[in-house]
Order: C-alpha cells, then sequence, then structure tokens
C-alpha cells in the first residue's frame, strides 16, 4: 500500500524528519486559505500514488504574482497518468544548495533490509545506479541486530559529507530506518533530502510504501494519518479495483484482446496465458483466484471477467491442490444457470476432487477437458468462430 | 532416497485441529506420509486421527521424534510458529501460509539458516516424493513414482508438470515448490544440489516464474557443470510489465526479471528450454532414451 506524499511526511516528521512547512488541500477554496498561511513562492504538488509525477506536471512552483487559484484548479483537473489528483500539497518553496538521496528498502537476495544512500538526490535511485554505480553506498541489516548508528555514520562519510551534514544525515538513515521497520514497509524514501542554505537537511519529497500482508499490525499508524475520500477511478484502475473488493487478488487488463481467462494458481495461470499467445490468441482480461477458493468467489471472478464487452470466450483453467474442484463446480454451475452465457465457456478441471467436479458439471451441460492444450486450442479456435 | 522426505520422514504438523489443516492432515496419513505428530497451543493432550497434540513443538520432539514440520499456521502467526519448530531442532518447516509480513518472511528465513535448517516457502504448497510421502497440499493422484525432481515456485504448475509427465509414463522422484517470493527459504539451487546427488533422480524439471532472483541463482550454480539433464520452463512470457502475476514475486520491475532474460540466462547455462509442460514430457524422454 502506497501512502500520498503528505502521508508520508507526516510519518517523517514524527520520526525527527524535517519537511518544508506546507498543508493538504483538497478543494480550490483550500488551496485559497491554506496558501495564505505559507510564505512564498510557493509549490502545488498533486498528490497521486502513480509515479513520473514531476514529468507529467504534477509539480508547479508559485511565484509572488501568480494567481494559486488559477495554477491550483489546473492542477487539481489535470490527470496523472490515469489518476486524477486526491488532493494538492501546498508547500513553501526552499533554496536548495544540494540535493541527497537516502533509503530503506529490502534485499530480497541477502534476505534483508538494505539502507541505499547516494550524493545524487532527485532522480530516480535505479538510475544513478546504473550511470553512477560508485556514488551509492549500501548496509545490509542484520535481521536480528538492527541497523546501527555507526553503520548511518558511515554511509553519510562514505557519500563524502562532514561535521553536521554527516550527523544529519546519519540520523535521517536512521529515522527511515526507524520507520521501515516499525510500520512494516516495502520502501521508504527520502528523495531528495536536501540540503538548504541554512544547512538544514530537509525530505523534500517522501515516499512510503507498506507491507500488505502486514497491514493487520499497522491499525493504529493507519487510523492516526490523515486520509483521503476514495478516489473515483475510471477505467481498468476502477474495474480492479472492484474485482479487488470481491476478494479477487489479481485483475489484469490487456489492450486489443477478446478472450477471458480465469485460473486457481499463479503457476497455472501465467501458463495458461503463455499457451494462449502461443496459439495467436489475445487475452483481454485475466484473473487469478489464489487459494482456499469458495463456489461464490468462482461465481464472482466469471462475473467480474464477464463484464466486459468484446469477449468472445472465456477460459477457465482449475488445477487444484487446496482448491476443491466440486465447489468450483458449483461455483461455475451456480453463475451459468443465472446468467446464461452469451459467448463459449471452456473449462479445464483437475486435481483435488475432480470427479466430483465433473459430475456437477456435466449435469448442467458444461463442457470440460481434462488436458489443458486441449482446452486451450479449443479457447482459442472459439475467438476465430463466426 | 529422493531429497528431503522419503518414507522414514517422522511428521509434525502445526496446526493440526484447524479445518484446513485438519482435512489436509487426513489427506497427507492416507497417503503414507508417517505423521507423527500434531501442535496446537491450548490443546495438548488431545488426539486427532489417533495421532497425539501437543502444546508445544519441543513437548512433541520429546514424545515422537519428528524431524520435519508443516505449518498450517495463518501467516501472521507463522514466523512464530516456524521459529519455534526450528528451535526445537526440526530440519526443515514448510510453510504454506500465503499472507506472511515481509520482514516475518525474512526473520523466519535468517532464523532458519543461522541454524542450519530449511524453511520451504512461504507461500508454497510442499513437498511431494511420490508412493512415499507428502509434506503439502498437493492433488497427489496426479503425481506418480519415478525418477524425475521437479522443483517449482508455483504449485499448481508443479501439479500440472507432474500430471503430464504422469500421463507419458514417466514419475517423479520429489516434487518441491519453493513458493511464491519474494522471500524465499529453500531456491531452485538449493534443490539441484540436492538432486545432483540423488540416486533417484535421472533429470531435474525448473519451473520458473517472472520476477525475483532464484532462476538467474540457478543459472549461476548450473554454470559450473551439472551431471543431469535440466529441463527448464518459465512462465510468465505473455505477462504486462509491472503487474503482480498471482504471487508477490512474480513482476517484472523496471525491466527487470522478465521470462525472455531468465531463459536466456537458464539456456546459457546449459538448461534445455520448454515452452509448456507438455513440450517438458518429450524433452524428458529424448533426454534419458
Amino acid at each position: 500500500m502506497r501512502l500520498y506524499e503528505f502521508q508520508a511526511k507526516r510519518i517523517f516528521q514524527e520520526y525527527g524528519i524535517k519537511i518544508p512547512n506546507g498543508r493538504v488541500a483538497k478543494s480550490i477554496n483550500e488551496i485559497a486559505q491554506v496558501s495564505n498561511l505559507i510564505k512564498r513562492p510557493l509549490v502545488l504538488k498533486a498528490q497521486v500514488l502513480a509515479g513520473g509525477r514531476g514529468l507529467a506536471g504534477g509539480v508547479i512552483f508559485v511565484q509572488q504574482s501568480d494567481d494559486v487559484l488559477k495554477l491550483g484548479s489546473q492542477l487539481m483537473d489535470r490527470a496523472i497518468g490515469t489518476e486524477k489528483p486526491a488532493a494538492v500539497l501546498v508547500e513553501e518553496k526552499l533554496s536548495v544548495i544540494k540535493e541527497l538521496y537516502a533509503g530503506v528498502a529490502w534485499d530480497y537476495q541477502h534476505n534483508c533490509a538494505v539502507l541505499i544512500g547516494s550524493s545524487r538526490g532527485g532522480v530516480d535511485i535505479e538510475t544513478v545506479a546504473q550511470e553512477h554505480p560508485e556514488d551509492v553506498v549500501k548496509q545490509i541489516v542484520d535481521p536480528f541486530v538492527g541497523f546501527s548508528g555507526y553503520q548511518a555514520r558511515t554511509m553519510a562519510a562514505m557519500i563524502g559529507l562532514q561535521s553536521d551534514q554527516l550527523i544529519q544525515y546519519a540520523n535521517a538513515l536512521r529515522s527511515l530506518w526507524r520507520i521501515f521497520q516499525q510500520h512494516d514497509a516495502e520502501l521508504v524514501e527520502a528523495n531528495p533530502l536536501s540540503i538548504l542554505q541554512s544547512t538544514d537537511m530537509v525530505a523534500l519529497d517522501a515516499k512510503v510504501v507498506l507491507d500488505d500482508k502486514s497491514l493487520f499490525r499497522q491499525s493504529a499508524l493507519l487510523a492516526r494519518i490523515e486520509q483521503l475520500p476514495q478516489q473515483s477511478s475510471v477505467g481498468f484502475e476502477y474495474r480492479r479495483s472492484r474485482a479487488k473488493e470481491l476478494g479477487i487478488p489479481t485483475y489484469i487488463e490487456m489492450p486489443d484482446g477478446n478472450m477471458a481467462i480465469i485460473a486457481d494458481g499463479a503457476g497455472s495461470g501465467m501458463l495458461t496465458l503463455d499457451l494462449v499467445m502461443d496459439l495467436g490468441g489475445k487475452t483481454r482480461v485475466y484473473c487469478e483466484m489464489g487459494g482456499e477458493i469458495t463456489p461464490d468467489l468462482m461465481e464472482k471472478t466469471m462475473m467480474v471477467s464477464l463484464s466486459l464487452e468484446g469477449l468472445r470466450v472465456l477460459l477457465i483453467n482449475l488445477i487444484g491442490g487446496l482448491n476443491r474442484m466440486d465447489e468450483m463446480a458449483i461455483g461455475i454451475t451456480n453463475y451459468l444457470s443465472k446468467n446464461p452465457p452469451k459467448i463459449p465457456i471452456v473449462v479445464r478441471i483437475s486435481g483435488t476432487k475432480q470427479e466430483e467436479g465433473r459430475k456437477i458439471l456435466a449435469a448442467s451441460r458444461v463442457e470440460f477437458f481434462d488436458d489443458l492444450n486441449q482446452a486451450v486450442e479449443k479457447a482459442v479456435k472459439s475467438t476465430r468462430g463466426n | 532416497m529422493a531429497i528431503l522426505v522419503d518414507r522414514g520422514t517422522r511428521a509434525l504438523v502445526q496446526g493440526i485441529t484447524g479445518k484446513i489443516g485438519s482435512f489436509q492432515t487426513k489427506l497427507m496419513i492416507e497417503y503414507g506420509t508417517n505423521v507423527v505428530a500434531g501442535v496446537t497451543p491450548g490443546k495438548g493432550g488431545q488426539t486427532i486421527y489417533g495421532i497425539p497434540v501437543f502444546d508445544s513443538v519441543r513437548q512433541a520432539v520429546k514424545g515422537t521424534k519428528p524431524d520435519v514440520s508443516i505449518c498450517f499456521v495463518p501467516g501472521p502467526y507463522a514466523c512464530d510458529a516456524a521459529m519455534e519448530a526450528i528451535d526445537a531442532g526440526l530440519r526443515l518447516e514448510v510453510v504454506l501460509a500465503e499472507a506472511v509480513p515481509l520482514s516475518d518472511a525474512v526473520k523466519m528465513v535468517a532464523f532458519a539458516s543461522e541454524r542450519k535448517a530449511f524453511i520451504l516457502g512461504p507461500d508454497t504448497a510442499g513437498i511431494i516424493s511420490p508412493g512415499r510421502a507428502k509434506l503439502g497440499v498437493h492433488p497427489h493422484r496426479l503425481f506418480s513414482e519415478g525418477r524425475i525432481g521437479i522443483v517449482s515456485r508455483s504449485g499448481a504448475l508443479s501439479y500440472e508438470t507432474a500430471k503430464v509427465l504422469t500421463e507419458n509414463g514417466l514419475g517423479e522422484s520429489t516434487v518441491v515448490g519453493v513458493g511464491g517470493g519474494p522471500v524465499w527459504g529453500f531456491t531452485h539451487s538449493d534443490a539441484l544440489k540436492m538432486f545432483r546427488d540423488d540416486r533417484d533422480t535421472d533429470a531435474v524439471v525448473l519451473l520458473g516464474e517472472i520476477g525475483g532472483h532464484i532462476e538467474e541463482e540457478a543459472a549461476e550454480y548450473l554454470n559450473s557443470g551439472f551431471p543431469k539433464p535440466v529441463i527448464a520452463l518459465v512462465v510468465g512470457r505473455a505477462a504486462p510489465p509491472g503487474q503482480k502475476m498471482g504471487h508477490a514475486g512474480a513482476i517484472i520491475q523496471q525491466g527487470k526479471g522478465s521470462a525472455q532474460d531468465k531463459i536466456a540466462t537458464l539456456k546459457r547455462a546449459g538448461a534445455i528450454i520448454a515452452h509448456s509442460p507438455r513440450e517438458i514430457s518429450s524433452i524428458v524422454r529424448k533426454e534419458l532414451k
């Protein structure tokens, strides 16, 4: 779960990292109000979760003589990618001498957290790592020891900082680590972490991504930070969020396709997509249901995937261990009894309780296959029918 | 022989009294797995299918001497349960839970590796040595005893592959599921090292996915030479970048971890590339002629 910048900055502040003076505004009226409280020049920052905000025009500067309402309403109306800003963060514009980078992420190769620092801030750290690997420093964290002060100071020295700046940077790293650890984050970044003329070190941008699987123990944090009203997303994002609400963990759309594909396993699902592609078929929508699937989820997944226009076939690939094929078959027949199919439905069903499942399908005259390749061939062929 | 689990394996089931735990334990016992004990804190003293239930792994170890454990404990509590089993001296812990917090997954894997034990998973279907023992939730009728080793990130993809091998008269020595990632306690290269020395395994099928690093790591291991044929299938060729494809670890990020790259890397390391389970089966036949 990615947090908005203003939420991340609130957390940074709690942990002692300096942030620019600013307020979040959810409407033009609020922009008018808060912009009077902050000294000009200002920065208006669209609050979106997508990356590439700066390049997409999501950050604008307001000089002494500019009309903040005009610029603010332009920003509120501008979509960043497919995302309309949920709010605008109004901040003082600071005079920066140098931009640094500081962040914490998981290093899955070494199975530990890693602190990352760089003397080059304000750009994507992956890009810096590719173009100037010598300017990126790392310290890995022993899961049972944590990130120590000496490691933070070592990193600060390695990126060339001295005296007061070395201490400020090391403190910022320690704070980022504490945020990462105490709030079960996947990623925490201050980029840029900027040195001002006043010699203060301030996080001009803040990124916090929480681990979705740890949210159950972060309810205090989530209750504490100001939430924004749900944005009315459109298109793919809307349909994906609706699928998620219904309990479908994976919902993916691809342009130009005409096949709907449902699977009950991640690997078998990807294999199905690959085999469809190899036969020249084109997937439009793909749903993967995860483990422990109920008949109800099976039924809802059919409803969701069949709600798109222009589909010519639905291919369902079930190969269950934990999932029981009798329950899957009940879900399929329940859906079909309420919604007579307008397009062919091709079912492959194998695994736990497959005989029982096949009996249920046969009784409802649903055609099924035991062999995946045959099912894929049949499905792709039916997209070419009249 | 097989790897990791065999007829002589003494299995413990953590979370044996839960709905899924008890149902799957019954299937494992029916398959012939030697389940010697179960653990559910607070339910010590009960029995289920005649198997004693203990409050703690230590008590179970004292009374019944298990050497491996399968853990049906839900994600939020899985780390604690896994560490308990490893602390009690078990050599292998199979963690089925999918929703394990990242920091917990990292912690349990580090805890195990310091104690020279293995975590299989998290988010794994488990491990099966067909005809001998099963520590997992596999639909075991699709598997048959034979001489092909399989290591897979995905449970369902390993079922699919075993099914096709079985239908073509080829069986499996051991099928290991390493889990959906992005944290792995046991990887493809760990499995390759064991299959290399296993007298019951003639060839190894490596089933990979987009994202993560374990196929590349396996390729690095294969680069130093491997005495048995390795057939690799990496799924996700049709997966759009930037999307999590069902497994937390299955995502192409910033152009890294595509199926095409992994396939090329494995090919350079000497693996024979297949594009479907059907193709795996015909390659295996040819290689073992």
